[in-house]
């Protein structure tokens, strides 16, 4: 079940930037798009560690540089979201498939998936309605925002890192 | 940790390229990976409270006996929604069933059994900590413990049931047992004859003697059967330690050692077990299955070692085994060892040596070259030479070549002939 789920985020990650390019006739980036979709695939076939992220890094990147590019961002959200959701399902994999003795694994699997749900479908309905909203700052603003999210962002993520074995 | 490095880097980038750029929609991607964070932040795991009980089948075993392990673990604290449970099996043991780790979930109060079977190797080997891993559901946060439940599982040496061995210390102890104590009195074996005491049985009068002397009566003794004390010495020096494919010399000496220590002790002797190797660990002289069972504890626990001092066997502490008693060295035996053994022998001890052949042990493997067959001709005649000059000057040897049973060894050069066998004077050995 989590593995076709996997096969199905990696694609529809794929096809979503693919489209979100070609509909902006940015051929050109097809290439490397398809490039890394299957190196993500090949990395998951050889068991490679750093394949994962180094996935997400780079889809992510796609993402982004189509926004910038002004291309379809429903589509370059949607991939993005795919590629998170692929990235998780592989890591949780590893985890499942290393240890050997998994206890109630459908209802492990299933638990995960609806967790993944719950944070993909909040993230992605923020992010439409960011996407959605149009609200004009100036500079100064927009830099003070910035600056917050990034203070209170790096205090999170300092807590989770100290807490964190 | 990378993966929430990797979340953070990725957050912190999108943020920054927005801002610089100045599109929403560049920021806007940053939210999913937000909130994936803070499901992380909020879901993570308490501090863990587990309770962890470790059991085996049994705490001492023989070699080749399966032990079964149950690890009980039981959640004292929160809800853990995703934990790895491992426990940590020494080396030397090899996991015939079972795994001792387990993916899991754990409610509060839940107990969570790990169950595996193992079999060892000689030795003692320690069942340390018991290794948590807790996460969130998305794998992020983790919290690690490590448990410790310390148990104990002992291995002992494998034991070869002997038939008696015979032995011929010059002194004896104070009770019958199975040992020719070289002193008259009642017992099987003809000794003498002495003139007929009141009380003698009247079985016992050697008439033939009687008949020679009209006025006096002869009456036969027979050689009084005691126990005796026996110290056993185990040579545990690096150098006579030879590995052959994972095969070890050294495990046959323990395991002759182990065997001569069960047959001497079931005939009611005093046994002491010396380990000479890379320090000197002692067993003092006992009785009984007590003290075969520290002296089989002490065999399990015997690992050959190096040491500059017990490089040779001249600290032997003699005065650990009684004067003229039976000292029994098991060891491949070394030619710098012999004025050692000839030296304990003019002490007054009866010595055995059990001598597992590290030639024909060895050779085994070096094939048929005419370079390898010259070397293993020349070792196997100097090695003949040193057996000969240890018996010569009174020193039993058994040369025991390791592929076959011991017991065959051990009876062929040691066992105690039938009485007829005796009566006509082939019954004795150098």
């Amino acid at each position: 079940m989590t593995r076709k789920l996997w096969y199905v985020s990696l694609g529809c990650a794929t096809s979503a930037l693919l489209a979100g390019y070609a509909l902006g006739e940015s051929w050109i980036w097809a290439l490397p798009i398809l490039g890394f979709s299957a190196l993500w695939l090949l990395g998951q076939r050889r068991g490679l560690k750093w394949v994962p992220s180094l996935g997400l890094l780079l889809f992510i990147g796609l993402a982004a540089i189509g926004l910038w590019l002004t291309l379809a961002p429903g589509l370059m959200l949607l991939g993005m979201i795919a590629t998170l959701a692929a990235w998780d399902l592989e890591n949780f994999l590893r985890r499942v498939e290393g240890a050997e003795r998994v206890d109630h694994r459908n209802d492990l699997e299933r638990r995960h998936l609806r967790r993944l749900l719950m944070v993909e479908g909040s993230g992605t309905l923020l992010a439409v309605a960011a996407l959605s909203v149009d609200v004009n700052f100036g500079f100064g603003s927009a830099l003070l925002l910035g600056l917050l999210a990034i203070v209170g962002l790096s205090r999170t993520i300092g807590f989770l890192r100290r807490e964190s074995d | 940790m990378r993966r929430l490095l990797l979340l953070s880097v990725l957050v912190y980038l999108l943020l920054i390229l927005g801002l610089a750029s100045g599109n929403g929609g560049i920021i806007a991607l940053s939210i999913p990976l937000v909130i994936y964070l803070t499901a992380t932040l909020l879901y993570a795991p308490e501090s863990l409270q587990l309770q962890v009980i470790r059991t085996l089948s049994a705490d001492r075993v023989s070699q080749g006996t399966l032990v079964d392990v149950r690890v009980s673990i039981t959640n004292l604290g929160s809800h853990l929604e995703e934990v790895l449970l491992e426990d940590v099996v020494p080396n030397a043991l090899e996991m015939i069933e079972g795994i001792p780790r387990a993916l899991t979930e754990m409610t509060p109060g839940q107990t969570i059994l790990l169950e595996y079977t193992v079999r060892g190797v000689r030795g003692r080997h320690v069942f340390e900590e018991v290794k948590v891993r807790a996460s969130d559901r998305l794998g992020l946060f983790h919290r690690e413990a490590s448990y410790h439940a310390p148990t104990q599982l002992t291995v002992l040496p494998h034991v070869t049931w002997l038939r008696r061995v015979e032995i011929r210390p010059l002194q004896t102890r104070g009770y019958a047992g199975p040992v020719p104590a070289r002193i008259g009195g009642s017992g099987v074996d003809f000794f003498g004859v002495r003139e007929y005491q009141v009380g003698d049985p009247m079985r016992w009068i050697n008439w033939r003697l009687s008949a020679r002397h009209p006025h006096t009566f002869f009456a036969n003794e027979f050689e009084q059967e005691r126990i005796a004390d026996v110290g056993l010495i185990l040579d545990a020096r690096l150098r006579s330690e030879v590995m052959i494919n994972g095969q070890s010399l050294f495990e046959h000496a323990v395991h002759a050692t182990a065997s001569l220590a069960n047959t001497f002790l079931n005939d009611g002797n005093r046994v002491g077990l010396l380990v000479y190797g890379r320090f000197l660990d002692w067993i003092f002289p006992g009785y009984g299955k007590i003290q075969r069972e520290r002296i089989l504890q002490g065999l399990a626990q015997a690992e050959p070692g190096d040491s500059m001092i017990f490089d040779n066997l001249d600290y032997i502490p003699t005065r650990f085994f009684p004067v003229r008693s039976q000292v029994v060295l098991v060891s491949p035996l070394w030619e710098e060892d012999l004025p050692i053994l000839i030296r304990l022998k003019a002490r007054g001890y009866q010595l055995l040596v059990i001598s597992p052949d590290p030639v024909t042990f060895e050779a085994k493997t070096l094939g048929s070259d005419p370079t390898a067959s010259l070397a293993i001709r020349i070792t196997r005649l100097e090695r003949t030479l040193l057996i000969r000059k240890a018996q010569h000057v009174g020193i039993q040897i058994v040369n025991w070549q390791v592929d076959k049973p011991f017991d065959h060894a051990i009876h062929a050069s040691l066992g105690r002939r039938p009485h007829w066998y005796r009566a006509v004077g082939l019954g004795i050995r150098g």
